[in-house]
C-alpha cells in the first residue's frame, strides 16, 4: 500500500523535484509536497486503487499528514467496511 | 448513457416553471434598480418547496438524501421562469453552500437548530470564505479563530458575501492552525447577534442587484463549541465537497436563462422588420442564434453530466470544471449576442435585455474563476 501511493505521489502529483526519495513518514501537507489540487488526485486515486470509499468528512490531515497516515486510515478503513 | 428525463420529472419541471411566471418577479425592472430582495418571493419560494430540497429528513427535507437531479431540474425550471437571475442565485447560495455542509457535517443539534429554519424561510444563512486578499487563494485567509475554554474567539472579515447583510447565519471559515495553512482551516456556524459579529449594509454591484452582497465582521467574536462545524481542520473538505453541488445548482439557474433568452431573441428577430424582412433572414443575425443554441445545448450536455455523476456521489472534478467554464463564459457572450440581435433597445434598462449581460458576468468570477477552471482543467491533464 505505501509503495503504490508513494509511486503515483512521486510520478504524477509532485510540485517539484525532491531532494531524497519521499519517505512514509514526510509531511505531505506541511511541507507543501501536495497543493490541495494534489490531495484531490490523491483521494480519486485511492478510491479506485483501493476500492475506498472516502467520505469528505475524512479529508482531514489526521488521515493525510503523510503516507504513513494514509495507510493506517485506508487499514482501518477497509477493516471496517 | 442517457440523460434524458422522465415524465414525472419533466411534469415537475413544467409546475416549476409555471410557479416561477405566475408568482415570483412582478416588479424586477423597480428591484434591480434600487437593489431590493424580495422577501415575499423567497417566501413563496419557501411555500412552493424550493429550499427544502436541499435537506433532509427530519430537518425539513422530503426525503433521506438530496435529490440532486430533481434539485438540478428545479433551478433549471427556475431560471428560465424567473425573470430576476438574482433570485435562483441567492436560493442557490443558501441552499449548496449553507444548508448542504450542514446536512454532511453539521451535528444533530446543528440540524435541528438551523435546517428546519431555512427550509421553512424561518432563518436565510450565508457562506462566508472568501476575504479581499484571499479570492482564488482561498485558504491563504487571514481571519483566525483561537480556541478558549467554551468555545473559540474569531478575528477578521469577510467579503463579497451573497445574503451576508441580511442573513440570520453564516457558514464561515477561519484558521485554527495556521502553521498547516489550508490543513488548519475550520468552519464554524455564526449567528445574528452574537457579540463581535457584524454585518455590513448592502454594497452597490453591476448586476444581480436583487441579491443583497456584503461583508461580514469579527471582532473577538465567542463562537461556543458546539458551533464547530465537523472536526476542526475539515475546512478544506467542506469547501471541497459543497463546490461541485453548488456549481451545478446555480449553473442550472444559468441554463434556464440562457434558454428564456434564446426565446425571446427568436421571436424578437422574427418579428423585426428591416429592408422588408425579418432581421432573422439575415445570414449574421440567424448565425448569432445558432451559435447561441450551440452553446445552450453544449452547456447543457456538461450540466447533465456532473448532475448525474454527483447524484450517484461519483467524482466529478473535471466535469464540474469544463462546467462552469464552458456556461459561465457561453452565458456572457450569449447575452452580448442578445444584446447584438435588439440593436439600439437592447440598451435601454427598460427592455429587459441588457439586465442579462449585467447579471451573467459575475458568473465569470464566483465559484471559481474562469482562469482558475482553465487552471484545475490543465493541472488534471497533467500539466
Amino acid at each position: 500500500m505505501n509503495k503504490a501511493i508513494i509511486n503515483y505521489i512521486t510520478d504524477e502529483l509532485l510540485n517539484e523535484t525532491l531532494e531524497d526519495n519521499l519517505e512514509v513518514d514526510d509531511d505531505l501537507l506541511g511541507g507543501g509536497i501536495l497543493d490541495s489540487m494534489g490531495m484531490m488526485k490523491l483521494i480519486l486515486f485511492i478510491e479506485k486503487e483501493f476500492g475506498v470509499k472516502v467520505p469528505p468528512e475524512d479529508m482531514i490531515i489526521e488521515n493525510f499528514m503523510t503516507v504513513s497516515h494514509i495507510t493506517t486510515y485506508l487499514e482501518k478503513k477497509i477493516k471496517l467496511d | 448513457m442517457d440523460f434524458s428525463w422522465n415524465e414525472e420529472q419533466l411534469e415537475f419541471k413544467k409546475r416549476t416553471i409555471k410557479f416561477a411566471q405566475n408568482e415570483l418577479c412582478s416588479n424586477v425592472l423597480n428591484a434591480d434598480k434600487t437593489s431590493q430582495f424580495s422577501t415575499k418571493d423567497w417566501k413563496k419560494c419557501v411555500a412552493y418547496g424550493i429550499q427544502k430540497m436541499a435537506s433532509i429528513k427530519p430537518y425539513g427535507g422530503a426525503a433521506d438524501k438530496i435529490d440532486l437531479l430533481s434539485a438540478t431540474l428545479a433551478m433549471e425550471a427556475m431560471g428560465y421562469g424567473c425573470k430576476d437571475n438574482g433570485l435562483p442565485f441567492a436560493l442557490n447560495a443558501q441552499m449548496w453552500t449553507v444548508q448542504m455542509p450542514i446536512v454532511q457535517f453539521g451535528s444533530k443539534l446543528q440540524k435541528e437548530k438551523y435546517l428546519n429554519g431555512m427550509a421553512t424561510g424561518k432563518l436565510i444563512g450565508c457562506h462566508g470564505l472568501t476575504e479581499e486578499n484571499a479570492g482564488s487563494d482561498v485558504f491563504s485567509m487571514q481571519t483566525t479563530a483561537t480556541k478558549v475554554e467554551g468555545g473559540y474567539i474569531l478575528n477578521g472579515k469577510k467579503c463579497y458575501i451573497t445574503l451576508g447583510p441580511i442573513a440570520d447565519i453564516a457558514v464561515i471559515f477561519a484558521s485554527t492552525n495556521p502553521k498547516v495553512g489550508k490543513w488548519g482551516i475550520t468552519g464554524f456556524i455564526v449567528e445574528k447577534g452574537m457579540k463581535g459579529f457584524s454585518q455590513s449594509s448592502n454594497k452597490e454591484k453591476m448586476g444581480m442587484r436583487t441579491v443583497p452582497f456584503g461583508d461580514l465582521m469579527f471582532d473577538d467574536c465567542f463562537v461556543p463549541d458546539e458551533n464547530l462545524l465537523g472536526k476542526e481542520g475539515a475546512g478544506w473538505a467542506i469547501t471541497s465537497h459543497t463546490l461541485e453541488y453548488d456549481r451545478c445548482c446555480i449553473l442550472a439557474s444559468q441554463l434556464g436563462a440562457m434558454e428564456r433568452q434564446l426565446e425571446e431573441s427568436i421571436a424578437f428577430v422574427k418579428k423585426r422588420k428591416q429592408f422588408g424582412k425579418s432581421i432573422g433572414e439575415f445570414q449574421s443575425v440567424s448565425n448569432r442564434i445558432a451559435d447561441m443554441k450551440l452553446r445552450l445545448e453544449t452547456s447543457r450536455l456538461l450540466l447533465y453530466q456532473v448532475a448525474w455523476l454527483k447524484n450517484q456521489d461519483k467524482p466529478a472534478m473535471m466535469e464540474a470544471a469544463l462546467l462552469k467554464l464552458q456556461l459561465s463564459e457561453s452565458f456572457v457572450t450569449s447575452s452580448l449576442d442578445a444584446m447584438r440581435n435588439n440593436g439600439g433597445r437592447a440598451y435601454l434598462s427598460e427592455n429587459e435585455i441588457e439586465r442579462n449581460l449585467r447579471d451573467a458576468v459575475g458568473s465569470i468570477l464566483y465559484a471559481g474563476t474562469s482562469d482558475i477552471q482553465r487552471n484545475i482543467i490543465a493541472n488534471l491533464l497533467g500539466l
